[in-house]
């Protein structure tokens, strides 16, 4: 049985013959000091095609941001290459820079700017011709729905539209073919949260290249054409959504709720279960159980006992976040 | 990239940081006639009248660095807090289009301010200038702008919060006001302190802009050429991408 990703239909496939925009070969990044040598990135290997969207999990001081830095030409690598649309970051910065659009992370827009002056003044400097600017970007706000507040400060706005403009100013580049967005979602709210996604997935009609950071798994299985989970400054792996989470050797798990309202006789049974299917997860009174096949008879006899038993307990296909899980902390999934 | 690209970028990120100084008006026109017209009526109280000039001109200088150098690493300084300045970084823009940029927005300013101060001396405070002179003293103005661009960018770049930036601005702005000698000849001082004050562009600056209302050409040609090369030296530092690239 396949098991089904979750988040938005699948995208058009991008043809695997396609150059990449973004080639990023066994960069590393060590800082040196007195006190030893600390290692922020290592041996990063990776690429993004055009209307590609390529998602960096990991969690905090994994290395993801120092890649998406060296990336923009923002911080020099200490070995390794960068290629942007075939010119090498490294090199020739200025050249490459004409190709890259950033987010950076909690980047706050210039304040006493309005929308409209923000997206035109940086749409110019990016090389948008003056003559055509103002149909040009009167597009590009339209595009991030934010044609009705072109004329408001942008300390007047709310954290979600100022996160708008920044995604505005990011289109603005008429030469953009690489994306490249740091946590462009934290700190908004969920609705707002749901409508930069919504923006984001449209960009792939641009084929543009996206590079994206993020916390959220939700936010990379949602969008990601392919996922790369980086931990300790290494990518771990990197794949489609359904190849990292083929990785994992169980398909499923079954998750209990309610523990701390069991019966004498629905503990009993629930201790058989834990023996035969090992625990990945507990907190508060909720337990996360592997299971290889979470549509074998077993298990669904076993399911339909628990729930006989007062216990609240479903079935579920494993999901990126236990891949993630396993990889970024695999002492909880060593043993199968 | 072509000259004509650059200049574009120049005037474009010029025009973008003036929109935005010029909705904070009222704070940088009183930071700049009030300040120094308030500098120049207590000082004028304190000195004879032969040493006029000399105040004067310490009186701009101290403005024009104040100004230039705490706006320059205030300007920076918020880009780092905002994080803009990596927006700018990821640009195709020089590290010298930016400087220059957040620079110029301030020479305007600057130069109103050493205007306004400068009649307010010879109106109220009668000291005698030539009009003849004003052109050039204008340049001077503008020479001195110049050539303190470097020491701001420094500081914003190498400061870390924005506290900290203001408070190395303000620290870096008085050692330079009052420890180069710009408020009195440079001639009074003991021989090794001469040498140390030469070291400082704002006694340059101080030496071309009096030398210029006394008609002493070759010191104006001098001094004038001193400031020019720390111009081309400020250029030249952070064209070649000190802290706008991380390494």
């Amino acid at each position: 049985m396949t098991l089904a990703p979750a988040g938005r239909p699948t995208s058009p496939s991008i043809p695997s013959t396609e150059l990449p925009v973004l080639r990023v070969r066994g960069v590393s990044k060590t800082y040196k000091s007195r006190r030893g040598d600390k290692v922020a990135n290592e041996d990063i290997n990776l690429s993004v095609r055009p209307g590609e969207l390529l998602a960096l999990l990991g969690p905090n001081g994994a290395g993801k941001t120092t890649l998406l830095r060296q990336i923009a030409g923002q911080l020099l690598p200490s070995s390794g290459t960068i290629e942007v649309a075939g010119i090498d970051m490294i090199r020739h910065p200025l050249a490459a820079k004409e190709f890259i659009s950033v987010i950076p992370q909690e980047c706050e827009p210039k304040l006493n700017l309005t929308v409209e002056e923000h997206v035109r003044f940086f749409a110019l400097l990016k090389g948008a011709p003056s003559a055509t600017i103002t149909e040009y970007v009167a597009g590009l706000l339209r595009q991030t729905g934010l044609d009705a507040h072109q004329r408001k400060l942008i300390r007047e706005l709310s954290g979600g539209l100022r996160r708008r403009v920044l995604i505005a100013v990011a289109l603005a580049g008429p030469r953009t073919r690489l994306l490249l967005l740091d946590e462009p979602t934290t700190g908004v709210d969920p609705e707002a949260r749901r409508s930069v996604w919504q923006l984001i997935d449209g960009l792939r009609n641009r084929r543009i290249a996206i590079l994206l950071t993020t916390h959220y798994i939700e936010e990379a299985e949602y969008l990601a054409d392919r996922v790369a989970i980086v931990n300790g400054g290494r990518v771990v792996a990197e794949g489609t959504v359904d190849e990292i989470r083929d990785r994992l050797p169980y398909r499923g798990r079954l998750e209990v709720r309610g523990l701390d309202h069991l019966t004498p006789e629905a503990r009993v049974r629930l201790d058989a279960v834990e023996r035969k299917y090992p625990s990945t997860f507990r907190a508060g009174n909720t337990e996360r159980l592997r299971v290889s096949d979470p549509f074998s008879p077993d298990v669904i006899g076993e399911l339909v006992e628990l729930n006989a038993l007062g216990i609240v307990a479903s079935l579920a296909p494993v999901s990126l976040e236990d891949a993630y899980l396993s990889l970024v902390d695999g002492s909880s999934t060593e043993h199968a | 990239m072509s000259v004509y690209q650059t200049l574009r970028r120049l005037g474009i990120a010029t025009h973008m940081l003036l929109v935005e100084t010029l909705r904070e008006l009222g704070i940088v026109l009183g930071f700049t006639i009030i300040f120094p017209i308030g500098i120049l009526f207590f000082l004028n109280q304190l000195i004879p009248p032969d040493l006029r000039v000399q105040v004067l001109v310490g009186t701009i200088m101290m403005e024009t660095a104040l100004l230039n150098i705490n706006g320059l690493a205030q300007s920076l300084g918020n880009d780092k807090a905002t994080r803009v300045f990596d927006l700018w970084v990821s640009l195709p823009v020089s590290p010298v289009v930016y400087a220059l940029s957040n620079a110029l927005v301030l020479l305007p300013f600057t130069v109103l301010s050493a205007l306004i101060t400068l009649g307010v001396a010879v109106v109220a405070f009668h000291v005698a200038i030539s009009f003849a002179v004003f052109p050039l003293l204008v340049g001077g103005f503008v020479l001195v702008w110049a050539s303190t661009l470097g020491i701001g960018y420094l500081v914003g770049v190498y400061g870390g919060t924005p506290r900290q930036i203001n408070s190395t601005a303000q620290i870096v702005g008085i050692i330079l006001t009052f420890f180069a000698p710009i408020f009195y000849p440079v001639s009074v001082l003991p021989l090794p302190l001469q040498v140390v004050a030469f070291a400082w562009p704002l006694t340059w600056g101080s030496e071309f802009l009096v030398a210029v209302v006394h008609g002493a050409g070759g010191t104006a040609l001098l001094s004038g050429g001193v400031l020019l090369a720390y111009v081309i030296t400020w250029l030249v530092l952070i064209g070649s991408g000190v802290r706008w690239r991380q390494v």
